[in-house]
């Protein structure tokens, strides 16, 4: 009896008495009062007069429900029903600790990664009416070019014909290094070269002092004038001084006269820009064939105001097809196309992003379902109490919004600290991602953010309050309240909660298996050979630009001496010069014309590097036939090049190519210069090391020098050692001459694999914590079951049945399980690995090992999990178990 | 005292607004009154279920057609009045109008046969 006093106390103590409430009674006791006076007027006596009045009114308690479901009792409910839940939670700390930071961690993933999403992908760009400009690229299905940088004239030409553009800008992409100089030590600059209408074109303005004007990406003399910096820059070089505007600075040599400074939100065309350069075209450069011949420009159009995409897009074939007539020698298969800039902004990022946006969506499921599974057996304990609040009175609706409300304010508080592990989290995202990985270096939590946060705080509320809502509100009071009593509710809610344990281990699978492919992936990657040997091996790169190397002996005299001072150094074994690091990217490409062959006949697409004679032996790339270059291959002695073994593979079938001459013009006159072959080396990979080798020549770097060149040098022992030797000499040979990058290869080649480690670690921490919660999943359901056939054990064991087969009962039930949910996610998991083939190398998204290691690892951890409850079960003492009930 | 079953029909769903819109035309009522009053009007034929009267002045309140006021009776007793708003003077034509054209409706459809 104290129960159900202690009960109806609860019961109302749960009805919000506030003054609505008060005025309501106040209303109806007048009500009734008016109606027993008018009985007793009828001749009643005052006590079937005011019986009569209730009789009439049809209850008192009906009637207030239905004012209050009209006044709005949601709201008034729902406050006292999260104070409900609240106290709820209160009495179940573990449990509510358990299933907040489950939920935390699930969404706490999800705000991180889509704040990632929504800063790279969904923000628009920074720039005034940004979907109003275009990235204008050239294609050339001859040299297999698609969106490829343009030639100069060639925009300049569109720039002019084509009407719909509003104004077209070019820049040089990425961030060159420039040095500046004269203002304490010499400082590296990340420098971005432009025309004078790249800041009208994008629609941005100085904070201070101006941006550039379309007249200064014209010079006289070829050398920049002025120059505009970064907020950052200003602030770390100059403190914020406003007095720099008008003052001269020494850049790459060149005095260039500050004449504005960018806000701190601009940054373009890649992050963390220092300063704006104007490219100082000479005019006469127009018509020069190199103008044309070269790309190397990206270009940007404003479309005019009101000109359709398509208008732009048949005005630019127009004039693309008029400049392959007008210049055939360049132009003759040269296409012309844009894309909207946003688009080719987001491009190779979106997919990386949105497969980890699917991964912790995976992840929230999985936790959504865990939680689920955490209520209902809680639901379950609280059976009695729940049917007796049936029995008194409560409504089914009532109960089940009831244990709504509770999913809700789990999701809420679940919400609330995932917000914050995801604010943590977008830090830690901003200094784990790979430098240029995402176009945007810094994520906020924005309201975009908040919202989509808020979606599916609620939607999994929804989803993982759904199956409790419905059992609370299911329940028949009868059944649930006899003695030890199994009801058909209970076993629908068993069904709940197995369905919940196979869903979560089909999407502990899923993620598994696509992490596994990653991690199967980047052991591919790892395992490339690169077509050298990066181990022990320093580079240390250089930039020899300015009055100081203007003439290329200046540059070689400098190497040389370089090498020879470094070679000196102790623990060195060889130091060589280079234009280009491998994995680091190529040089420019060329067409080429092989000696002897049908005129007419010609190759495209050569990339050239020029390297020192040690260059192979210091990067052990090995000789396959002829000679490596000799001091002897000088300017003034014969014109040489080695070739890698694909250009003799693809080439030189059946000929030996050492002897041969080769030329890199496409229509050879009598002023190409012929280069003899005098090796032919195996290939490096140049791009990444997912990247099969192109066709290379390599050029002794006295006969070609290069402005940007990198000092390889092989030391025994730790190359990071000689850093510091290398900086001095450097120093001694030219003060003013910074080390814009001084690293191990070793180093080259590990981060030239930081987006796909990136992307694999994420993914194998995301599918660490699915796949643990998805083991707790299972075990936290088997014990209750094993729980709740005790009573059962303890008979089988009195009968004499051996502890081995009541296990097996336990743990039959698991693996059925486990079987069944392996089984769905290797299934779901066959058709949406399909969406990673871009990221695998050389591993098919069905790879065999993977879906079969996977499933076999995830089986034998549900064994486990299934092992320890039936251990417990098989311990049942019969007599102990009998009485439990 | 064994209680008789009401003989009077209780009003139809949906005309209870219109009821009690029209009764407060005449003067600022308390729900009992205005229980008392349909069923003066209608010679006794409509029985108000209380249990639809209260929810029905809150919905009415809701809408904007009347307002609530707490004031004292004849007796001294304090009662909550309701008043119509002037939206709830024009609901009022609009609703009288419609279920005129409900009642004609439903005539010409008696009348066939």
């Amino acid at each position: 009896m104290t129960t159900i006093k202690g009960l109806r106390a609860r019961l109302r103590a749960l009805l919000h008495r506030g003054a609505a409430e008060r005025e309501l009674d106040e209303e109806l006791r007048f009500h009734i009062e008016m109606e027993t006076k008018k009985n007793e007027r009828l001749g009643m006596n005052a006590r079937d007069a005011r019986r009569r009045a209730l009789r009439d009114f049809g209850g008192i308690e009906p009637t207030k429900e239905a004012h209050r479901d009209v006044r709005g009792r949601w709201l008034e409910e729902l406050g006292s029903d999260t104070r409900y839940a609240l106290r709820t939670l209160r009495r179940a700390p573990v449990l509510a600790a358990t299933a907040i930071l489950t939920l935390a961690l699930g969404v706490g993933a999800n705000t991180t990664i889509f704040s990632a999403v929504n800063a790279v992908v969904l923000q628009p760009l920074p720039f005034s009416q940004p979907d109003r400009l275009v990235m204008l690229w050239e294609e050339n299905p001859e040299k297999g070019w698609h969106e490829q940088y343009c030639a100069p004239a060639n925009v300049l030409d569109w720039e002019n014909q084509v009407r719909a553009f509003q104004n077209v800008t070019m820049y040089f992409d990425g961030a060159g290094v420039s040095t500046l100089t004269g203002e304490g030590a010499p400082r590296i600059l990340k420098a971005s070269g432009v025309d004078g209408n790249f800041f009208d074109v994008l629609g941005v303005r100085a904070q201070l002092g101006r941006v550039l004007v379309p007249n200064e990406t014209w010079s006289v003399d070829g050398n920049p004038h002025v120059v505009v910096l970064s907020d950052r820059f200003w602030r770390s070089q100059f403190g914020a001084d406003e007095g720099v505007i008008g003052r001269s600075v020494r850049i790459d040599g060149h005095p260039l006269e500050i004449v504005g400074i960018m806000p701190p939100s601009f940054s373009f065309p890649v992050e963390g820009i220092d300063v704006w350069i104007p490219q100082a075209w000479k005019y006469a450069q127009r018509t020069d064939i190199g103008f044309r011949r070269a790309h190397f420009e990206r270009a940007i159009a404003r479309l005019a105001p009101g000109a359709s995409i398509e208008t732009a897009d048949a005005q630019l074939q127009a004039v693309a097809g008029r400049l392959k007539q007008q210049y055939p020698e360049t132009n003759k298969y040269m296409g012309a196309g844009f894309t909207p800039l946003h688009r080719f902004l987001v491009g190779d990022t979106r997919l990386p992003l949105l497969v980890l946006l699917a991964a912790v969506g995976l992840l929230l499921l999985i936790a959504c379902a865990n939680v689920g599974n955490l209520l209902l057996v809680r639901a379950f304990g609280r059976e009695r109490e729940a049917a007796l609040r049936l029995t008194l009175g409560a409504g089914r609706r009532r109960l089940a919004k009831q244990a709504l409300t509770e999913s809700f304010v789990l999701s809420a508080l679940g919400g609330l600290a995932g917000v914050t592990l995801g604010i943590l989290g977008t830090r830690l995202l901003e200094q784990l991602q790979p430098p240029g990985m995402l176009r945007v270096s810094h994520f906020e939590v924005d309201w975009t953010v908040l919202a989509y946060v808020l979606a599916i705080v609620v939607a999994s509320a929804l989803l993982f309050g759904t199956a409790p809502a419905l059992w609370a509100g299911r329940r028949s009071p009868a059944e649930s309240l006899k003695e030890g009593g199994r009801s058909g509710d209970s076993r629908r809610m068993r069904r709940w909660t197995e369905l919940l344990v196979v869903g979560e281990i089909a999407l502990a699978v899923m993620l598994t298996l696509g992490a596994g492919l990653l991690v199967r992936s980047f052991r591919q990657l790892t395992q490339v050979d690169p077509g050298f040997d990066s181990h022990g091996v320093l580079a240390a790169q250089v930039v020899l630009s300015g009055a100081k190397y203007d003439s290329v002996s200046q540059v070689r005299a400098f190497v040389d001496q370089l090498e020879e001072r470094v070679s000196g150094l102790p623990a060195v074994l060889g130091t060589a010069g280079t234009s280009n690091v491998p994995l680091q990217g190529t040089g420019y490409t060329s067409d080429f014309v092989i000696a002897g062959r049908p005129a007419g006949e010609y190759y495209t697409e050569i990339t050239h590097r020029s390297v020192t004679p040690d260059y192979f032996r210091v990067m052990r790339v090995p000789l396959r036939r002829g000679r490596f270059f000799t001091t002897a291959d000088r300017q003034g002695a014969p014109p040489v090049v080695i070739i890698n073994e694909q250009i003799a593979q693809k080439y030189f079938k059946g000929q030996d190519p050492v002897g041969q001459r080769i030329t890199f013009d496409k229509i050879p006159n009598d002023k190409s210069e012929w280069s003899t072959i005098v090796g032919v080396v195996g290939g490096e990979r140049q791009q990444a090391l997912s990247a099969d080798p192109l066709i290379e020549a390599y050029i002794p770097f006295a006969q070609e020098g290069s402005p940007g060149m990198s000092l390889l040098t092989r030391v025994a022992g730790d190359p990071n050692a000689l850093a510091p030797a290398i900086r001095r000499v450097v120093a001694e040979l030219d003060p003013n001459l910074p080390i814009s990058d001084l690293r191990s290869v070793d180093d080259i080649r590990v981060r030239s694999l930081a987006t796909q480690r990136f992307l694999m670690t994420m993914l194998v921490v995301f599918a660490s914590v699915g796949l643990t919660l998805a083991i707790i999943g299972v075990y936290g359901v088997l014990a209750q079951v094993a729980r709740r056939r005790t009573r059962e054990m303890g008979i089988r064991i009195a009968l004499g049945a051996p502890a081995a087969s009541v296990r097996w009962l336990v743990v039959r039930q698991g693996l059925t399980l486990v079987a069944v949910g392996l089984a769905t996610g290797v299934v779901g998991a066959l058709v949406t690995t399909r969406g990673l083939t871009a990221l695998l190398y050389h591993i098919a998204p069905a790879d065999t090992i993977t879906f079969v290691a996977v499933p076999v690892l995830l089986g034998l951890t549900g064994l486990a999990a299934a092992w320890m409850p039936a251990l417990q079960a098989s311990r049942a003492d019969p007599a102990i178990a009998l009485r439990s009930e | 005292m064994p209680l008789a079953p009401s003989a009077t029909p209780d009003v139809l769903r949906g005309t209870l607004d219109l009821l009690v819109l029209k009764t407060l035309t005449l003067e600022p009522m308390h729900g009992w009154g205005i229980s008392q009053r349909i069923q003066q009007f209608s010679r006794g034929l409509l029985d108000v279920n209380q249990g639809s009267l209260y929810p029905a002045l809150q919905r009415l309140e809701q809408r904007g057609w009347i307002e609530s006021e707490w004031q004292t009776t004849e007796n001294n007793r304090r009662a909550k009045y309701y008043c119509l708003t002037s939206a709830g003077r024009r609901a009022v034509g609009d609703e009288a109008a419609s279920w005129r054209r409900y009642v004609d409706a439903v005539e010409l459809i008696l009348q066939i046969s």
